[in-house]
């Protein structure tokens, strides 16, 4: 395992957002000069229920420290029931990735609807806190295994 | 037993003499004494090599699909884990039910190396949930066998010591993939291992790759596992995949109120459903 220095620790975390919902939340937030972390990448996708759960045990592997992914609040889904589907995956992951070993608060799932600015700065602030705590993610890391 | 096996033969005899079915797929004699081997008969004379005895080990319903696209009925001898994993490949429209015959068998649990095998020991199913005829008496149940007691086990340890546990499980696998060659739920056409170009998933045998792939592979049959333990029993490095199956199934019990697969041909599969009532942690 590598050595790393955690005290400059940034963490790299990866959001998956749908488009009709969390991405026009996080436009909308821009648009009103919040302020978020910066340590956030944003996949844009068509809906939530897009997120096949091997995306994120695909994040972990190319070493990003948490997965974030965000879709329309049930029952308001552009798709009508895409949403109801990724809820039911991600019940299921989040337990399975807790049971492999990878800590809880590494995989996140929110829903922000598109007039939630607020609601989506402070998720970003939030999860960054919680995974700046836990430090950097060294399970399921290519590049920490294998060097 | 042996009375199985006689009416096993005498049926098997029968129904290819009728020419009602074209193959009869049951267990024959290997050269030790303490295994029995799947077995495809095709003639009405050679049914007397069928054997029906406490080391029929193999859970036979998935070559079935071998004869799927024939225009031939095919027999089968049906234990409680054989119809769960006809229910399964006909729900996820891989058989049709007219394709095949089934001589149920009300099974006592087999024999590992002297003692009751694993597979066996967890079993809710001896008695088969579909056939078409019965040999013999319905045996009882098992009651309530504490199949999750492993994954609660594991479950109440720490993160690192469950990453560790894994890690460890997982370095010793060598991609051979007869966990899914075997599962009756692993029925794809495709499977994702083989996609080459997808990038799904890594073709090196190494600790990292092993792991997203046995996690992969669970999650993918996680609300369709019939729990018939093959997997495990299979696998040549001796991996425990059951308990990562039946956490999936405990949690898709807990969580959407699907209790068991494969009990009926028409079942709706946990995930490829909802209900708006589902939890909601995600607020």
């Amino acid at each position: 395992m590598a050595i790393t220095d955690n005290t400059n620790f940034e963490p790299k975390i990866l959001a998956f957002c749908c488009n009709w919902c969390t991405y026009t939340g996080a436009d909308l937030a821009g648009l009103n000069r919040m302020k978020y972390p910066d340590n956030i990448r944003i996949i844009r996708l068509p809906c939530s229920g897009r997120v096949n759960p091997q995306f994120i045990l695909r994040a972990f592997q190319k070493g990003y420290d948490g997965v974030l992914v965000c879709g329309c609040h049930p029952g308001d889904c552009h798709y009508t029931s895409g949403n109801y589907f990724t809820r039911r995956r991600f019940l299921l992951m989040k337990r399975l990735l807790e049971f492999a070993g990878i800590e809880r608060e590494r995989f996140q799932a929110r829903w922000i609807s598109g007039s939630e600015a607020g609601k989506f700065r402070d998720t970003i602030l939030k999860v960054t806190e919680e995974i700046r705590a836990l430090g950097p993610n060294h399970r399921m890391k290519e590049a920490d295994i294998y060097d | 037993m042996t009375d199985i096996q006689n009416i096993l033969r005498e049926r098997a005899h029968a129904l290819l003499d009728e020419g009602k079915i074209a193959c009869f797929i049951g267990w024959g004699a290997t050269r030790f004494n303490e295994r029995a081997m799947p077995k495809f008969i095709f003639k009405a004379e050679e049914s007397s090599s069928l054997v029906y005895n406490e080391h029929c080990l193999n859970t036979l319903a998935k070559y079935t699909l071998d004869f799927q696209y024939g225009a031939e009925k095919v027999g089968l001898a049906t234990r409680g884990c054989e119809a769960r994993a006809i229910n399964r490949l006909i729900a996820d429209g891989r058989l049709s039910r007219d394709k095949v015959y089934l001589l149920g068998i009300p099974c006592q649990g087999m024999l590992e190396h002297g003692k009751p095998a694993d597979k066996c020991v967890f079993c809710r199913h001896r008695n088969p949930v579909v056939y078409d005829e019965l040999l013999g008496e319905k045996t009882i149940e098992l009651q309530n066998p504490p199949r999750f007691e492993s994954v609660l086990e594991l479950e109440n340890k720490s993160d690192t010591e469950r990453y560790d546990f894994w890690q460890k499980q997982f370095a010793k696998c060598i991609r051979c993939y007869a966990c899914r060659n075997v599962c009756p739920a692993c029925n794809c056409l495709e499977c994702y291992t083989e996609q080459y170009r997808t990038g799904w998933q890594g073709k090196q045998a190494n600790t990292l790759e092993n792991s997203v792939f046995g996690f992969t592979r669970a999650y993918h049959i996680g609300d369709r596992c019939i729990e018939c333990g093959e997997c495990e029993r299979i696998c040549p490095m001796e991996i425990p995949l059951m308990k990562v199956n039946r956490k999936l199934v405990k949690d898709v019990e807990e969580l959407f109120g699907v209790e068991e697969s494969g009990l009926s041909e028409d079942e709706i599969h946990a995930l490829g459903s909802y209900n708006k009532e589902d939890l909601e942690e995600f607020m």
